[in-house]
């Protein structure tokens, strides 16, 4: 316990210095920017601002980064409330009783009440990355290839399980990412793999083209396509911010609710904000006394789904910073900003770099205090950012993201990868097919086949050492009854699809 | 339902199965086509060497996967009713991968040959890259103001060049060399 105290106060006194918390203000003002702004997602923007990670100290730029991250989940609420247009995928939930609380006039306490459930659970999860980041730091230390072969398909089920959609396309995608990986050199004989003779596939493909096509270019490309949206935005100067006592009183257990389903759904590979919210959500309308106030003004609805975003948000470190295992996309970037730092994740870090592991974690509890200043008396700046029109805003990111991909290798090529992957992106789309669980995939690939290559080495070709081992015959098992759950009500509603016909 | 398959007579005499969901479908061949072209491509890889995998296992493995999964999913579209096929728009996603791709080729220059005749294309530098490509993507919205535009662009192209090239010290060519 006292160690633990130690090393947040080691952590809050790198966090807490000034330059340090200049970029965590920087970091908490971009994702509330990001936020706020439909059509530009976490994914892209942590990808285009890669580069500008470059010149800074590790620290400081992996701080910055995280704020991003958090401080989307706070900005995308305020849009959902005040326009009834998503800024994230993590806030369509809160549209649904957020705006109406807002048509009712009550769009103050809808905010604040998204900032104070946010607050609270970015605390909690602060406290809770920073009291699993030993323990499991050493459950890593016993960790051999077969388990982290294990884990990682743990981590690829439970994206497919919790993905939107049918869970077979899913898996397609799963494994597309998964042959997409292994594109580049060998890692063992340096053979050049499926690169069709271009030099500049040798490296494989990279994560940032891949993420910056499919998450940025794609949405663009699928918005220029729908009609004028109507953004009725709730003019007038917003009233009354402080919540009233009924109202802290209703949303006190859905916030603390929010919390734990966000924490545990934030570690677990494969889940993370988007599943999180609409899980609290869920939950909250089933838990409710009289569900029917649910999508017409129901502040349960908003304290839930905000608290559990926030939470997942920050939960998802632990999994990257203890196991060096990214459970989503945006965790796959944190990577590929370490790796450019000279830092390999996983359970060395804390050890290795404490300054580091423990800096980022303060640094969270700062940036979730910044972001309640920034959020509550400045959402009149950031509604009015809203009214910028989409034929502006879109050529820039456009620009912005060419210019962030080349700059990360000075390489032209890089560029036109993502342009191939915009348009794969905008085919999936159009083909209903997820593009989140391909890019987990892609990332996780290359960890997966080497450890599967060292598992199969040291077990001399006997593939039974993924069950014997006992950690890791537990992962496939829970993979496993995972898979078969999830594809079980799948079969037996193909079978009443095909009863209802048969009946006509 | 025979009333339906009359309606469409996509289906018919010579396939005996009509397209029932399209999506799924096209979407599980197009899977399929891809998983084949990678078993072409890493065709000259070397397989397993006793129990070690070569470079060429974990891409056959995954690919033959891709086929498993993808016939499975092209099957369903035959045997369960699905969505339409979406349409698709040509004009907007066009003109982003042009404007991409500009910016692609102009940023640095570029050379390739088309057909064994040698073509170059020459560094325009950050500043008119950028700039071209706003005005290409500005082309692929609906609705198109060019003052505006003209002035967005601009602006956004100097917000690049302060941020990039003089705040972040990246190493740009500003101007262009011929």
């Amino acid at each position: 316990m006292s160690d633990l105290l130690s090393n947040l106060w080691l952590g809050f006194s790198i966090a807490g210095h000034p330059i340090n918390l200049g970029f965590c203000l920087l970091g908490a003002l971009v994702g509330t920017l990001v936020g706020v702004l439909p059509g530009v997602g976490t994914v892209a923007t942590i990808a285009m601002l890669l580069p500008i990670t470059f010149g800074l100290d590790p620290v400081g730029a992996l701080i910055m980064l995280a704020g991003i991250y958090y401080g989307a989940q706070y900005g995308g609420s305020t849009t959902s409330i005040l326009v009834n247009i998503p800024g994230e995928a993590t806030s369509v939930v809160t549209c649904l009783d957020g705006h109406e609380m807002a048509k009712q006039g009550r769009a103050g306490a809808a905010l604040a009440i998204a900032a104070i459930g946010s607050f609270f659970a970015g605390c909690v999860a602060t406290v809770l990355v920073a009291a699993l980041g030993q323990p499991l730091t050493r459950v890593a230390l016993e960790f051999g290839p077969a388990e982290y072969f294990a884990l990682m398909l743990l981590g690829l089920i439970f994206a497919v399980v919790l993905a939107k959609g049918s869970v077979v396309k899913s898996i397609a995608m799963v494994v597309t990412g998964l042959l997409l990986s292994t594109v580049g050199s060998d890692l063992d004989t340096g053979a050049g793999r499926m690169t069709l003779g271009l030099p500049e596939l040798l490296d494989g493909i990279g994560f940032t083209n891949v993420a910056m096509g499919l998450f940025g270019f794609a949405e663009i490309i699928r918005n220029l396509e729908a009609t004028g949206s109507n953004r009725e935005i709730i003019e007038g100067k917003i009233k009354g911010l402080m919540p009233t006592r009924q109202d802290l009183k209703d949303s006190s257990w859905p916030i603390a609710r929010g919390t734990v389903l966000g924490s545990i759904l934030g570690i677990l590979p494969g889940g993370g904000a988007v599943v999180a919210s609409f899980a609290s959500y869920t939950m909250e309308k089933r838990l409710a006394k009289d569900p029917k106030r649910f999508g017409r003004g129901a502040i349960e609805g908003v304290a839930g789904p905000e608290s559990a975003n926030n939470a997942a948000a920050q939960t998802s470190f632990i999994p990257l910073l203890t196991l060096g295992i990214p459970p989503n996309a945006v965790m796959a970037l944190m990577v590929g900003a370490m790796t450019i730092h000279g830092i390999v994740p996983g359970p060395q870090v804390m050890t290795k770099q404490p300054d580091l592991f423990w800096g980022m974690i303060a640094s969270m509890w700062f940036g979730n205090l910044m972001l309640i200043i920034i959020n509550l008396p400045m959402v009149g700046i950031w509604v009015r950012l809203l009214r910028v029109p989409y034929r502006i805003l879109f050529p820039s990111i456009i620009v912005f993201c060419c210019i962030g991909i080349y700059s990360i290798d000075n390489s032209p090529s890089d560029v036109m990868i993502a342009a191939i992957f915009g348009v794969l992106g905008y085919w999936l789309v159009k083909h209903d097919f997820e593009p989140a669980p391909l890019v987990l995939a892609f990332v996780l690939g290359p960890l997966m086949e080497d450890n599967l290559r060292r598992a199969m080495l040291i077990a001399r070709g006997d593939t039974s050492i993924f069950i014997t081992r006992p950690i890791s015959g537990v992962l496939i098992f829970i993979s496993v009854a995972m898979l078969v759950l999830a594809l079980l009500p799948m079969i037996r509603k193909r079978r009443d699809e095909v009863f209802v016909e048969s009946e006509n | 339902m025979a009333e339906d398959a009359q309606s469409r007579p996509t289906g018919g005499g010579i396939f005996p199965l009509r397209i029932r969901g399209p999506r799924e479908f096209y979407g599980g061949l197009a899977l399929v086509a891809v998983a084949l072209f990678a078993l072409w491509a890493a065709s000259d890889l070397a397989g397993m060497r006793g129990f070690s995998f070569g470079p060429g296992t974990t891409p056959r493995l995954f690919a033959g996967l891709l086929i498993v999964v993808g016939a499975g999913i092209a099957i369903s579209g035959l045997l369960v009713d699905g969505p339409p096929l979406e349409s698709y728009a040509l004009r907007g996603p066009a003109l982003v991968v042009c404007a991409i791709v500009v910016f692609a080729v102009t940023i640095r220059g570029f050379r390739f040959s088309f057909f064994g005749l040698p073509v170059r294309i020459p560094e325009l530098g950050l500043i008119v890259a950028t700039f071209l490509a706003y005005m290409i993507s500005v082309l692929a919205a609906r609705e198109i103001r060019w003052v505006e535009s003209l002035i967005a662009g601009a602006v956004m192209t100097a917000f690049c060049v302060v941020l990039f090239r003089y705040l972040l010290q990246l190493p740009f060519p500003l101007w262009p060399a011929f």
